[in-house]
């Protein structure tokens, strides 16, 4: 259809295509390249054993069980601290300050800059602050804590945008109908800024799970199964970090660590964005 | 009435999530410092930080010494040496762990050698050269010296095997020979001792660096490379542990006061001969016997 309503291409348009093209092929070849790379070096190293077992002689044998559920913990902790604050800030943010008011401007200036913040950073910022000053430890409560300073920006963000992309007109209908303010909230509002929740959760969970600097020094490299949240778990990317630079002969298993992470990662974007899907599919009928 | 019923039902479900969170993580608590030694019943929990070279080899020995002792706990976590020592002065940590020499602004600390880091030279076996000096190797890993001709062999070109960044290895050879990372002048770049070893045997040429554990295992089991001496000093596990092998390094725990209970018991344990195979699997050199 496009062709033909298309004159017809000069050398300009032609070099402009070219260039679109080879840049999105490039873009497209590197992500190929960087999980085949991943697959083609850790897949053989995959089994149930792998996924479910601890780690031995500094894991370049054994599995990485231990770390898989320490990282789901701090992630756990992350989302579970991060999503209702986040939501509750956008919700302010969006619905009850204005684009001009001076707290509105300064903390969306404040949260600007911290979704700038190297995350090094954060991670010395919990280790003084979580570790020490509140007297958690390395501990995966002080992780995934630290985990969920960095994510709020980002969450906050992009959750407020989608309270922002809803239409003035479901506000007004519902203040015709006499709702109250909470119930347009709840049940108008809410679902109805859910995708920009989602990207914002999709985003930080991606920043979470792939932090290392960060979680080196707050959650620790302890690889035993914790038995609370206050023991230290080392996350899935510590591992990683660990096998690839500090043990010699971990490659293989940092290889197979990673395709791991890479999977869990794509599974939770995946459910994430299912489950959304079909919950909202239920509440409301369209948007 | 639609409506809030859909809506309860995740509610619920995270409710009882959490509970169920709570109820499972919540029964150990850690107990912290309540350290004991009588009737051989050690207990409690010990924090060693540091370097993070000696880290997977205390590790091991703490997983080791746990199975030993079912009521500890030994929690070892990274950072680098200069963090050991801080972390064991300000009580942060019962033990630090150091991966070089002790300073001398450090002598407040009580310093326990477990082990040593050694680093040695190596070409194939068929190179003639039998020895280079300090200078030599500087001159080959600079890029100054590309043929064996100029260093006393045969002419041909010099390959010359790296460590990549982030080894400790390479950190051993570089202050030694007071390089900078970025005046090596590379043509391979390896990973682990092992992969050194390998390439180096594969290519009369080469030369290359690696721990000396690895590299006499290899040369014993029929790998065809030669150990260069340093200076007059031979390459081997025994030079290191002499204290004589100027490419290597001790591996200290370090605590602020003189240790007890379950602390003292751990670098006992961490000094003795049940570790050594520990200590060879993690390509260090144990101590003297």
């Amino acid at each position: 259809m496009l062709n033909t309503l298309e004159p017809h291409p000069g050398g300009w348009e032609r070099l402009a295509t070219t260039f679109v093209w080879s840049a999105a092929a490039l873009v497209t070849a590197t992500f190929c390249w960087l999980l085949g790379d991943i697959i083609w070096h850790g897949l053989s190293h995959i089994s149930w054993a792998f996924l479910t077992t601890p780690p031995r002689n500094a894991g370049r044998e054994g599995g990485i069980g231990p770390i898989l559920v320490s990282t789901l913990l701090i992630l756990g902790v992350c989302l579970g601290v991060a999503v209702p604050l986040g939501v509750g800030t956008a919700v302010l943010l969006a619905e009850f300050t204005t684009d001009t008011s001076l707290f509105g401007r300064l903390t969306r200036r404040s949260l600007d800059v911290l979704s700038g913040v190297p995350s090094i950073v954060f991670g010395l910022f919990g280790n003084a602050f979580f570790c020490k000053t509140l007297g958690l430890g390395f501990s995966i409560l002080s992780g995934g804590l630290t985990l969920a300073c960095m994510v709020l920006p980002i969450l906050i963000r992009s959750t407020e945008e989608g309270f922002r992309t809803v239409p003035t007109g479901y506000r007004l209908s519902a203040a015709a109908l006499g709702l109250s303010r909470t119930t347009t909230l709840l049940y108008l509002l809410l679902p109805a800024a859910v995708p920009g929740l989602l990207v914002g959760l999709v985003l930080g969970v991606g920043r979470a799970i792939a932090e290392t600097a960060a979680l080196i020094f707050t959650s620790g490299y302890v690889d035993r199964m914790p038995q609370s949240l206050l023991d230290s778990g080392r996350a899935l990317s510590v591992h990683i970090f660990d096998l690839s630079m500090n043990v010699s002969g971990g490659d293989s298993h940092a290889y197979a660590s990673a395709l791991v992470l890479i999977f869990a990662l794509l599974a939770i974007n995946g459910a994430t964005s299912w489950l959304t899907k079909h919950w909202l599919s239920r509440r409301i009928v369209t948007v | 009435m639609n409506i809030c019923r859909v809506l309860c039902r995740p509610k619920k479900y995270a409710l009882l999530v959490a509970l169920v969170m709570i109820t499972v993580f919540t029964d150990v608590p850690a107990s912290a410092e309540d350290q004991r030694t009588a009737s051989n019943q050690l207990n409690g929990k010990l924090v060693v930080t540091g370097s993070s070279t000696v880290a997977p080899l205390i590790a091991e020995m703490g997983k080791q010494f746990e199975s030993l002792h079912s009521n500890v706990r030994i929690d070892v976590q990274t950072g680098g040496s200069s963090r050991g020592i801080a972390d064991a002065r300000q009580g942060l940590a019962d033990i630090g762990m150091v991966s070089r020499a002790m300073k001398d602004d450090e002598r407040d600390l009580q310093a326990f050698p477990v082990a040593h880091d050694g680093v040695c030279i190596i070409l194939h076996r068929e190179n003639p050269v039998q020895a280079l000096a300090d200078e030599q190797i500087v001159a080959i890993y600079t890029g100054k010296v590309t043929n064996w001709k100029a260093a006393g062999g045969t002419d041909a070109p010099i390959t010359v095997v790296n460590k990549a960044d982030g080894r400790s290895t390479l950190e051993v050879f570089l202050q030694y020979f007071k390089l900078r990372a970025s005046d090596v002048k590379a043509h391979v770049v390896i990973g682990d001792n092992e992969q050194g070893v390998k390439t180096v045997a594969g290519n009369r040429t080469a030369i290359g660096y690696v721990s000396i554990g690895t590299a006499e295992y290899d040369a014993t089991h029929g790998a065809p490379i030669r150990l260069l001496p340093i200076g007059e000093v031979p390459a081997s596990s025994e030079s290191v542990r002499k204290g004589v092998f100027p490419l290597s390094r001790p591996l200290h725990l370090v605590t602020k006061t003189s240790p007890s209970g379950l602390a003292k018991s751990f670098i006992e344990y961490a000094q003795s001969k049940a570790v050594h195979d520990l200590i060879r699997q993690q390509y260090f050199v144990p101590l003297a016997d």
